[in-house]
């Protein structure tokens, strides 16, 4: 993945946690993976075009979900329902944003797709021939894994 | 009365210790080693062995045991410990291993006894175990105060018979190695503690530069198989600080500037594609940036530009750079940025550096040259092989691939080209 791309998603993921979730928020060693991937339990999806092609996914357990759209919410969730999963995939979209006009700034041109959440257990992510950078984050209510696959179009 | 039950019941702890290893314990210049006891066929005494000639050193002969004609070998000289001159008229004590498929003898100094222990209490082997590779070594454990060192024999002796069909590759010994074992054993360290210390792998590709560093660093260390042995990151970081190409990690000088230019062809025009895995902090990227865009002024130039090292290629597409470390042939293409340097548009448009893993899908169009200098040797060989594949099948027809200057490649995909003392690879 191109260098230049790395920091604005780090910083948006770092910032809009933060943001939303309170300053307790920590950042993992980034890494690159190109195998499938099993997927924590909820996962929600932002496409990219443009320029580039490619997507963001961000993988976190059940619990971490709900306990992060309570948070948001400022309501305890107990299931995953229609809010909880809209709470999640506006997350996604914020961070995605902000990224995105981060890089807009730097002089890259990212258009979004609608973002889309899925959920369930034992789930596996396999894109062929796509390399991607993992940022994970570690908040106070769970681990969320950013995992980041852009390639420049050719 | 009291005393005769105590007594009673630690002899009863004691057999409920559970002893599910048995193994037989001798002696080696004065420290006890052991062997599994299921490996074990028999103990026996002999002397005169039939010579034969040309044989390995430590092979001392072959001897009949009933019948059945069996190698002997000396553990002694094997490992590379002093040997004790004996008048022929004593016997010495032999251990016939039941390996796989064949009996081997091995000659000690002493056997023991047979020795049972609770195989959950074998520790595994320390990295650095004297004059012993490490991978020979099962374990250890502690019996009566004593540590007994656990051979790994179907190791030892099993891989001597292997080596050439399973590995040929992995460290291939050259043919003189075979004449002296403590050389290939030293030697077959050396190879081990680079993999782990700087996960660098000896093997076709770099083995005849391992040989002759290895030649020089008899020279520097001396010729005492410790003192050769790599025990540190550091000890193997020197053994390696001869590996790297010339201008690694700065800007290429005006003479490697001039070598490589002088590989690529002169009429190259329209697109000109180049990978340059393993850029680092980019300072060869750069240097080859601006080689290119001098010489081929109409031509589109791109170069793909990666490393797997986050740390490193951070920077590099934003490289600041020190008046004092900026070579004359690039003061056109930097723009000062307070009192440093930045490169300005023109070479930056030409590079695009990606944080990346080259073993992972390389998903770019052919090009016409790669550059991977001292970059496959710390892969391991499954993936050198692969990477070769790839980088084949990546060029274009005529395509060029520069590698390590210490590294080769034999096959007949590849032509050699020289210019000075670099050597490049074009695609046949």
């Amino acid at each position: 993945m191109r260098v230049e791309y790395i920091n604005p998603f780090v910083e948006a993921a770092f910032d809009i946690l933060k943001e939303v979730l309170g300053d307790d928020v920590q950042r993992g060693e980034l890494y690159l993976k190109s195998t499938s991937k099993s997927v924590m339990g909820v996962a929600a999806f932002v496409g990219l075009a443009g320029n580039v092609e490619g997507r963001v996914l961000f993988d976190m357990s059940m619990e971490t979900a709900l306990a992060i759209a309570s948070e948001m919410n400022g309501e305890t969730l107990t299931v995953l329902d229609d809010l909880g999963k809209a709470t999640i995939t506006e997350l996604a979209n914020m961070i995605t944003a902000q990224a995105v006009t981060k890089l807009h700034d730097l002089g890259f041109v990212f258009d979004l797709t609608p973002p889309a959440i899925f959920t369930g257990e034992n789930m596996e992510i396999t894109d062929n021939e796509v390399e991607a950078l993992i940022v994970p984050v570690i908040t106070k209510q769970g681990k969320i894994e950013i995992n980041v696959a852009v390639r420049e179009r050719t | 009365m009291n005393a005769v039950i105590e007594n009673n019941e630690t002899f009863v702890n004691k057999n409920l210790e559970n002893i599910n290893f048995k193994m037989v314990a001798f002696s080696l210049a004065g420290k006890d080693y052991s062997i599994d006891i299921m490996k074990i066929r028999e103990i026996s005494k002999a002397k005169h062995f039939t010579y034969v000639p040309n044989s390995l050193p430590y092979v001392k002969g072959v001897y009949n045991l009933r019948g059945d004609i069996i190698s002997i070998i000396d553990l002694r000289t094997m490992f590379n410990l002093p040997t004790v001159s004996s008048d022929g008229k004593q016997s010495d004590e032999i251990i016939i291993l039941r390996l796989e498929d064949y009996l081997l003898g091995v000659i000690v100094d002493s056997i023991d006894k047979v020795v049972g222990i609770e195989s959950s209490t074998i520790q595994p082997p320390h990295p650095i175990f004297g004059d012993i590779n490490i991978k020979f070594i099962q374990g250890v454990v502690e019996k009566d105060q004593r540590l007994y060192i656990i051979l790994d024999v179907e190791r030892i002796f099993g891989q001597e018979a292997l080596i050439d069909e399973v590995a040929p590759a992995e460290y291939h010994a050259p043919e003189r190695f075979s004449e002296d074992k403590v050389e290939e054993i030293s030697m077959g360290f050396i190879a081990e503690t680079l993999r782990t210390f700087s996960k660098f792998n000896v093997t076709d590709l770099n083995n005849r530069w391992v040989d002759k560093r290895f030649d020089e660093w008899k020279t520097l260390r001396g010729n005492s198989s410790e003192a050769l042995q790599l025990h540190s990151e550091a000890d193997s970081d020197e053994f390696l600080s001869k590996f790297y190409s010339s201008d690694t990690g700065r800007f290429w000088s005006d003479d490697y500037r001039n070598s490589v230019g002088t590989l690529f062809e002169s009429n190259m025009a329209g697109a000109i594609r180049i990978w340059n895995p393993g850029c680092g902090k980019g300072y060869e990227t750069y240097s080859l940036a601006a080689l290119l865009s001098e010489r081929y002024k109409d031509a589109s130039i791109k170069i793909w530009a990666n490393d797997k090292d986050l740390m490193s290629i951070s920077n590099a597409p934003n490289l600041i750079i020190d008046k004092q470390n900026l070579p004359e042939y690039m003061d056109k293409f930097v723009i000062p940025v307070n009192d440093k340097f930045q490169f300005g548009q023109e070479l930056k448009d030409i590079i695009l550096f990606e944080y990346h893993d080259i073993t992972h899908p390389n998903t770019f169009p052919e090009v016409d040259i790669i550059i991977a200098r001292d970059i496959l040797s710390f892969l391991s060989y499954s993936d050198q092989l692969r990477m070769i594949a790839e980088f084949r099948e990546k060029l274009k027809s005529g395509g060029l691939l520069l590698i390590g200057e210490n590294e080769n490649i034999y096959s007949d995909d590849w032509k050699m080209v020289k210019s000075s003392n670099i050597t490049a690879y074009k695609k046949v």
